[in-house]
């Protein structure tokens, strides 16, 4: 009863986050691999007349994650913003807003009301490695700004706890079938000892 | 059952069980380190961006070389520096190049007149080091100009190519298995349903 609820278990959790497997498998080899030529398929945007917060000289972090979303709101523009901060010596506000399929950088005229916008599309394989990266480690006061960011998170933790999950229950899977236990031990050692001496070659 | 089916399922199964055992270690490894990543704001997060700085400074034989490469190389031999290799924006008289590995990272700024070298020293502590091995690539698509030039990073991202290879085999391996085991498909297809339509609206950014 046990080992069938097991496996039942280990089955349809695996079947449930497969597509997430494969995602974050499949873009490794472009974050390992794919070189992105910079200025490519970039569009621009010219907006004029847009209302700018008074206090944007001044804000920062998750205040001046909302001064951009202001400004994002009228130029009909939505995603996380990776980044906003003013440069007092040009009295700019630049924003990087980044979703999946897009990456737009967003530079703000204070002092005239103007802002352009650049734009680039991802590639599929892109947008992959996106969500692999996504939140991430960088900026990590103003990350998950964004709705979708933040459910995003979730399901990427939901596949790390699922993954652990079918680990250990596959170690039990395994060890119940006797006939497998000698090669299995076999794999598990090579595996370990590979671990073992990538990680050692790595950190010292 | 034909034998060739036979001989499928059985051998399908084989390699689920043996590259889930030969992987076991790096997913544990990829999945700890991913939930760091994810979580910059945990305190074990917080504890592994801890680091300890220090400064040298020295002088040193002319860099051999024709290349900014080939010259950061044999300043690296000279110092007994290890590591992948980055330039930043160069300085007339001088060469400026970074070191990076898990353990540890360097600054190198080369006067090239003078024949001096300063060394900025960052060491990692053993959190920071476990956590950068997810992303430990030396390269970065962003980055065309960026290379892998140290042999150890080679060999990681070979495993972890591999480790890709692995997951995809048993992930379609593990459609198979599911599909001979049950004789009735629909829950099956609800979870597998729900969850590629899930991560489909990711990927198209339906949003």
């Amino acid at each position: 009863m046990f080992y069938r609820w097991t496996r039942d278990i280990h089955l349809y959790g695996g079947l449930f986050i497969s597509p997430f497997l494969l995602l974050f498998a499949v873009s490794v080899f472009f974050l390992n691999h794919v070189k992105l030529v910079p200025g490519t398929e970039t569009t621009r945007e010219m907006f004029e007349g847009i209302s700018i917060p008074e206090s944007i000289s001044q804000v920062q972090g998750a205040a001046a994650v909302t001064a951009a979303r202001d400004i994002l709101r009228q130029i009909d523009l939505d995603g996380e913003v990776g980044s906003a901060r003013f440069a007092r010596q040009n009295n700019r506000f630049l924003i990087q807003v980044l979703k999946p399929g897009l990456e737009a950088s967003v530079d703000v005229e204070v002092g005239a009301g103007k802002v352009t916008v650049s734009k680039r599309r991802m590639g599929l394989t892109e947008r992959l490695a996106y969500l692999h990266k996504m939140p991430g480690p960088h900026n990590v006061d103003i990350r998950g700004n964004w709705l979708p960011t933040m459910v995003w998170r979730l399901f990427a933790d939901v596949t790390v706890y699922l993954v652990l999950f079918l680990t250990f229950s596959g170690l039990y899977l395994w060890w119940v079938l006797r006939t497998e236990r000698r090669i299995g031990l076999v794999m598990l050692s090579l595996g370990l000892v590979t671990f073992i001496g990538c990680v050692h070659a790595l950190l010292h | 059952m034909p034998s060739f089916t036979r001989t499928l399922e059985q051998w399908n199964r084989k390699a689920h069980f043996y590259l889930g055992l030969y992987f076991l270690f790096f997913l544990w490894l990829f999945s700890l380190t991913g939930l760091m990543l994810n979580h910059g704001t945990w305190p074990i997060s917080l504890a592994a961006n801890g680091r300890v700085e220090s400064r040298s400074e020295r002088s040193i034989a002319p860099p051999a070389g024709g290349t900014p490469l080939e010259q950061a190389q044999d300043v690296m031999r000279q110092l007994n520096l290890v590591g992948e290799i980055d330039f930043p924006r160069q300085q007339t008289g001088w060469l400026l190049f970074s070191t990076s590995r898990p353990a540890d990272s360097n600054q190198v700024r080369v006067n090239l007149e003078q024949h001096l070298v300063t060394v900025q020293h960052f060491d990692n502590g053993h959190l920071a080091r476990f956590r950068i091995l997810h992303t430990f690539s030396g390269s970065r698509y962003t980055q065309p100009e960026s290379e892998r030039d140290w042999s150890v990073t080679t060999i990681w991202v070979f495993a972890m190519d591999a480790l890709a290879v692995g997951l995809i085999v048993m992930v379609l391996g593990s459609y198979y298995m599911w599909w001979r085991l049950k004789q009735d498909h629909r829950l099956g297809l609800l979870v597998l349903g729900a969850g590629a339509l899930t991560c489909g609206w990711f990927v198209a950014g339906l949003f």
